[in-house]
């Protein structure tokens, strides 16, 4: 017995040992994050020495009025940012702080959408003295957000809930909604049952199963959202049979786009008749005409083709749900069932997410479901991604519809542009590289008692809806990840900053122009290189700092420079920066 | 006793260490680029590069998980990819709200479990007796996630307007707060065990409230509780139902129950006393199971009524490939499960004097 004890005393000890030991070794390990640390200090030599040309042209001029007249007032020393040159690859030159209330951004080249994608809303303006202080630490800038949006963070109740008030500093019409909180459940039945239950005022992504419900309902009301996204049947001309044009236009004709809108799509989705949605303007050609749904000519078309019948090849998927289409595998089989109609035999091949993406970009695949959600409201953000010369998801490059698409890219006026859209959907019309099937919609349910309500791709105007008690329950798919959207993709964060901050522009709401939001008006130069933002006069943080010109300059830095102390977010990679502009200055060499 | 319950404790080791190599194993071989997850779609190989290199991803398997297995000796299990937060962060605000609806689900199975497997013994082969077994094997046949959405119609719509409803889901009602317990208490400084403890106090809204006295919040963290832990505790009720029945039967027909009523002892003593504290240890036993079966129905539960527990963040980590999270939690969850069944174990002792603990 006493040897048993002794052994139970033994254990315990070193169990306890081994937890001291571990505790104290701890303490070492993070040690070594301050190196990392200080060798962030050189990045402010990158950061301010490409500013010295624009220090040496602005800093004179506002200081010293201000000071004679207003001893207390705080001189401006206006902030800049520029790359050396062009060579680094990014679209931005330099971004400078010409004065307290303006900024100007120099480009690499001409953008005709660079207005549209400063709306985007990772582009938010954040104090710069709050960025300075968290590194740009995207758990930081959570914790404590300071913005010039129309809600403040009361509080987030990790996993629950997150509660936003009305900014009493806001620049803009003071929120009619007060208290705003956002919730989240992941199943569409589940946010149903809240709103049907009176837990919630409203609801993202209504499920389509639930629509009928919502529609039926009377205290409640369906918004179906302006569509963004188009799902299409992508074929690549490098493989067999698609190698073939003739092929790839008797497939256009084929498949029942009408059948499967109706059958799997939401209320208010349409068939894609071109590849992008009706509501883009410059890019969507008003009277194209589709190829019709016409199987027996589909088949005679084939046939003349010469087209192997016996042969077998794969449509390639994937089981997920996004904002274009959400039962793919029914979506597949239906296809599938199409085309076996006309004696053309489809292997469904289900591949993971990631897997196909991979493969799609490598151009292995041969016969695809694949779609597209629109970033920001150009076409740039459609015909530049899917058509360029790198692009293999379609095989080999159209060279014509490349050489069209970039006099769009390049085009100064609406007009000029629309044109060489027009001829680039009249070929992919003709090449049919892609079959457009499917611009979804999605939808948001609200209690039918809350009024002035705007539901678009880009914004809800919650500020601005109308309740009876001033407080408003929103349930989402998911819990925003943090609140600086700068460094995150996700729908929620981007809804949830888009509450706390405000860009320079922002989108209309319900629309997708872009209207005045800090800066008030804009100029461009003629060969569209050139942006000067003018800032709205008195502008306030919620934490009653103001608002100048080195903030915008700072919110940019610490996005755009890789070695700008504050460039650390939360996954350090800047998505949407890269997407909208390319490249990082000062990017670590791969 | 005491060296039993320290062998058990030591042996938590290489258990943890084996839950560490499977989960490791099985969380990396789930198919999905974690960047692609991550970045999105869109995510360009560059990003998707610099994204690997920060994470350690881009590391070989067996070198990610020897770093790995180095950091969990040190308590540290990681930083969540998705949200870019310490892993054990993480864990003190999702744990306290499945240990919340474990407690609550096994208070209901083993209360109303342990009640109806007695009635029915006693009223055997009455109508009683029939009705309380097509019930146990009804519970016992119900998918949980149906008969939550089904309780939350019924509560939540049904009964909407009246006394007796019941939210649909969440921790709380919108405009109740827990109270920032480390800031309140000025122990925001606090860092390690100290600061994960008052995390956990902070975020069971039970606690919070009690600690507080916060008689508001406590209903309220309650009232949200009822469907929940009845969704997810129906099945073990029924199991333990079952049970119950079965051991007390076959204890009632012993000779020394025969020899307990020859005495003349009541017959509720008899029950109570004799035969129950007997019929106890497989019932015991199948709570202790049953303790795994609310830790993994808590998933489905936590997932139908929106709560913020383990099992809404290892569904999200596993959805998101964020593999420290599916990790961290896999490994508190283990360490549950094995801690719940040495306390059954002990219980034995306590039950029956003839079982020794060696």
């Amino acid at each position: 017995m006493k040897k048993s004890v002794l052994f139970s005393m033994m254990a315990i000890a070193i169990a306890f040992s081994m937890v001291l030991s571990a505790c104290a070794t701890a303490t070492p390990t993070a040690a070594p994050a301050a190196p990392a640390a200080t060798t962030a200090p050189a990045a402010p030599a990158a950061t301010t020495a490409p500013a010295a040309p624009a220090a040496t042209t602005a800093p004179a001029a506002p200081a010293s009025p201000a000071a004679t007249t207003a001893p207390a007032a705080p001189a401006f020393t206006p902030a800049s940012l520029s790359a050396p040159d062009c060579t680094y690859g990014g679209e931005l030159k330099s971004i400078v702080a010409l004065d307290a209330e303006t900024v100007q951004f120099t480009l690499c080249q001409p953008d005709v959408a660079f207005p549209a994608k400063i709306a985007f809303a990772s582009n938010e303006i954040l104090p710069k003295a709050l960025l300075d202080s968290t590194g740009g630490d995207s758990n930081k800038i959570s914790q404590a957000p300071v913005g010039t949006g129309p809600y403040i963070l009361k509080e987030w109740v990790r996993g629950d809930h997150m509660t936003l008030t009305a900014n009493p500093n806001y620049w803009g019409t003071p929120p009619a909604v007060k208290t705003l909180v956002l919730k989240w459940a992941t199943e569409p039945a589940g946010r149903l049952l809240q709103l049907q239950s009176g837990d919630a005022d409203g609801i993202d992504n209504v499920g389509p199963d639930d629509i009928a419900t919502v529609q039926k309902d009377s205290t409640l009301k369906l918004y179906p959202r302006v569509v963004d996204n188009v799902m299409y049947l992508g074929m690549n001309n490098t493989v067999k049979p698609f190698d073939n044009e003739s092929v790839r236009q008797a497939f256009a004709m084929a498949i029942n786009k009408a059948q499967i809108v109706k059958e799997f799509y939401p209320a208010g989705s349409t068939v894609a008749d071109e590849f992008v949605p009706s509501t883009l303007e410059p890019g969507y050609t008003p009277g194209l005409a589709d190829w019709p749904y016409d199987p027996a000519k589909a088949k005679a078309m084939l046939t003349a083709a010469k087209f192997d019948f016996s042969q077998t090849f794969p449509l390639s998927f994937r089981d997920a749900d996004r904002s274009y289409i959400s039962q793919q595998p029914k979506v597949a089989q239906e296809i599938q069932a199409e085309l076996a109609s006309i004696g053309v035999k489809v292997k469904l091949d289900q591949q993971e997410s990631a897997t196909l993406l991979q493969n799609s970009a490598a151009g292995k695949l041969t016969f695809f479901i694949l779609g597209w959600g629109e970033d920001y409201p150009d076409a740039t953000d459609w015909y530049d991604y899917h058509f360029n010369e790198q692009h293999k998801d379609f095989g080999t490059p159209y060279p014509d519809i490349v050489a069209a698409y970039k006099i769009g890219t390049s085009g100064t006026d609406n007009a000029t542009r629309q044109k060489a859209y027009d001829t680039v959907n009249q070929l992919i019309h003709q090449h049919v590289p892609l079959i457009p099937v499917a611009h979804s919609s999605s939808s948001v349910a609200m209690k039918a008692s809350i009024g002035n309500v705007i539901i678009g791709p880009y914004n809800e105007n919650f500020e601005d809806m109308t309740t009876s008690s001033g407080q408003l329950v929103f349930v989402q798919n998911a819990e925003p990840i943090s609140l600086y959207f700068a460094d995150e993709t996700d729908g929620e964060t981007e809804r949830a900053c888009r509450l706390l901050y405000t860009p320079l522009l922002d989108y209309q709401w319900g629309g997708v122009g872009s209207q005045p939001a800090l800066a008030t008006s804009y100029d461009k130069s003629a060969d569209l290189t050139q942006y000067t933002f003018h800032l709205r006069p008195g502008v306030k943080f919620s934490d009653g700092s103001v608002l100048t010109a080195n903030d915008v300059v700072a919110s940019f830095a610490a996005q755009w420079d890789a070695k700008n102390p504050d460039h650390k977010g939360n996954k350090g990679v800047y998505e949407y920066f890269t997407t909208l502009f390319t490249q990082f200055l000062n990017a670590p060499k791969s | 006793m005491l060296q039993f319950i320290t062998r058990r404790l030591l042996l938590l080791f290489p258990v943890l260490i084996g839950i560490l190599m499977i989960t490791f194993a099985i969380s990396h071989l789930v198919q999905g680029d974690p960047c692609i997850v991550a970045l999105g779609e869109k995510a360009t190989p560059q990003a998707c590069a610099a994204f690997r290199e920060r994470f350690g991803l881009n590391q070989s398997i067996p070198v990610q998980f020897l770093r790995y297995i180095e950091n969990v000796a040190h308590g540290d299990l990681g930083d969540s990819i998705q949200f870019e937060r310490p892993v054990t962060d993480l864990i003190a605000e999702r744990l306290p709200m499945t240990i919340e609806l474990t407690i609550g689900a096994m208070l209901f199975s083993t209360t109303f479990g342990i009640l109806f497997g007695i009635i029915s013994a006693l009223k055997r082969n009455t109508i009683i007796d029939t009705l309380t077994m097509l019930g146990a094997n009804i519970g016992v046949s119900m998918p949980v996630f149906w008969l939550g959405l089904l309780l939350a119609y019924l509560f939540a719509l049904v009964l909407k307007n009246t006394p007796f409803y019941i939210p649909p889901s969440g921790r709380l009602s919108p405009f109740v707060s827990l109270v920032p317990l480390a800031t309140n208490w000025h122990l925001t400084n606090l860092t390690g065990i100290p600061k994960f403890l008052i995390s956990f106090m902070s975020n069971s809204a039970i606690l919070n409230s009690i600690l507080t006295g916060n008689f508001a919040l406590f209903k309220n963290a309650i009232w949200h509780l009822i469907l929940p832990c009845i969704a997810v505790g129906t099945i073990p009720m029924a199991t333990i139902a079952r049970m119950t029945r079965s051991s007390l039967l076959d204890v009632l027909g012993q000779d020394y129950i025969r020899t307990a009523r020859a005495k003349g002892l009541y017959n509720r003593k008899v029950i109570t006393k004799h035969a129950l504290r007997n019929a106890l240890i497989p019932i015991v036993t199948v709570i202790g199971i049953e303790t795994g079966a609310l830790l993994s129905g808590a998933v489905l539960t936590e997932t139908i009524f929106a709560l913020p527990g383990v099992g809404t963040a290892m569904l999200n980590g596993i959805l998101a490939r964020d593999y420290p999270v599916i990790q961290g939690f896999t490994v508190v969850v283990a360490l549950i499960f094995v801690l719940a069944n040495l306390i059954v174990d002990v219980s034995y002792a306590f039950l029956d004097p003839r079982i020794r603990l060696e």
